[in-house]
């Protein structure tokens, strides 16, 4: 074990002096959107989720209201409760809001029937129309040392629900389609920026960005992203301090992608946030899986395979956090 | 049987099929990840005629060259 490191415990993750973090982050967004950027302000997508809430409540102690907009961009799948909560955290904040609803630049772009094509390759009887869909990673499929397998899960309007694997044809089309909705809403987001000559602030958190559940050139699409390097419990003890809305802090994240509810956990992450806080530090802190194991009342061999699970999530979605690669000549 | 399981996962992995052993755990080591495997699922169907049941997909089956040959050997097909 590394020399004068902390144990590993459960509040390792807990900040004893968040006026302190909190400062810094907002000194240095200041500094980044102002001062090496020349921007004058930002513009936040806000979705009634505890990341874009932060993100927002922290540029607002960073910049002052008046120099910030929140634009909420929902389209046809999104949920109605996530724009009122938008509404009211802007609404808290003093911060100016506007809907920008993309729901025709995604019929344009052929969005819903590319993805739904897909959707009835595997389960004909869907209907769009009156029926529900989702991908997710059924839970018997989690934690089996081989890398996640999606399944399709259309609830029809009788309430019944039918899962089928995801071949892969069909898998790559529904997602390369439902990503025209992160890419829409990044292409708003820079409408209003330019007109501005303000800077996106993306919304992105550690988990998102290491384990590459973002969309490339989507929503990773932004200036500055301040809570990119902020664990999931970190994100919410900063939206208590900061006075992000109740009903936000208490409410499930979700991806809100698809027409049928989803929460991230099931969609993504395979495991409770809390849980996936802890096991991240200790990995990538380098404590060993026994240390973490026996603090969290969970078997070596779990905490080892979670290890595994994000060396290879990190290994697989290195091209989503790669840039241009341009070094082809060298002059 | 091994060499073409083999060839398909160097191929598809961009890699050399002479780092992949019997027993190289391609899932754990990196070779392949979910794409990869998705694309095995397809390559046993064409190839062998396999079709993966769902209950099927576990790393004994998946996990190495000599474990996706067993797996089609039970599976009755070759």
């Amino acid at each position: 074990m590394t020399k004068n490191r902390k144990p590993f415990s459960k509040d390792i993750l807990h900040f004893e002096n968040i006026d302190e973090v909190v400062g810094n982050i907002c000194t240095q967004l200041k500094e980044d959107v102002f001062k090496r950027f020349h921007r004058y302000g930002g513009v936040i997508g806000i979705s009634g989720g505890i990341d874009s809430s932060v993100t927002l409540a922290l540029a607002v102690k960073a910049f002052g209201a008046d120099k910030l907009l929140g634009i909420m961009l929902p389209e046809t799948d999104s949920s109605p409760e996530s724009e009122q909560l938008a509404r009211d955290l802007a609404d808290k904040f003093g911060v100016k809001s506007i809907v920008e609803n993309v729901s025709d630049a995604l019929d344009g772009f052929g969005c819903y029937r590319r993805r739904d094509e897909a959707v009835k390759r595997v389960i004909p009887e869907y209907d769009p129309k009156v029926d529900k869909m989702k991908v997710v990673i059924p839970k018997e499929f989690v934690n089996k040392n081989l890398p996640p397998v999606h399944f399709i899960s259309v609830t029809f309007k009788d309430g019944t629900e039918k899962q089928v694997r995801l071949p892969m044809e069909e898998y790559l089309q529904i997602v390369a389609a439902s990503n025209f909705k992160q890419r829409s809403r990044m292409s708003m987001l820079y409408y209003y920026a330019e007109s501005l000559h303000y800077c996106v602030l993306g919304t992105p958190n550690k988990h998102e960005v290491q384990q590459g559940f973002f969309v490339k050139n989507g929503d990773s699409g932004a200036d500055v992203m301040p809570i990119s390097n902020l664990y999931k419990t970190q994100i919410y003890q900063i939206g208590e301090y900061l006075g992000v809305p109740e009903e936000i802090l208490s409410r499930t994240p979700t991806s809100d992608t698809y027409s049928a509810e989803q929460s991230q956990e099931e969609f993504f992450f395979q495991m409770p946030f809390k849980e996936m806080d802890l096991i991240w530090y200790g990995y990538e802190n380098n404590y060993p899986a026994i240390e973490v194991a026996t603090v969290m009342n969970l078997k070596t061999e779990d905490v080892e395979k979670v290890y595994r699970n994000f060396i290879r999530k990190k290994h697989t979605t290195e091209y989503l956090r790669t840039g241009p690669v341009s070094d082809y000549y060298a002059g | 049987m091994r060499e073409e399981i083999r060839n398909f996962i160097a191929e598809t992995a961009f890699s050399d099929p002479s780092v992949i052993k019997d027993d190289t755990l391609i899932f754990d080591e990196g070779i392949f990840d979910s794409m990869g495997l998705l694309g095995l699922i397809n390559f046993l169907e064409s190839e062998f005629n396999v079709v993966t049941e769902d209950t099927e997909l576990q790393e004994e089956n998946f996990g190495s060259v000599e474990r996706i040959a067993c797996f089609i050997k039970k599976k009755g097909a070759a």
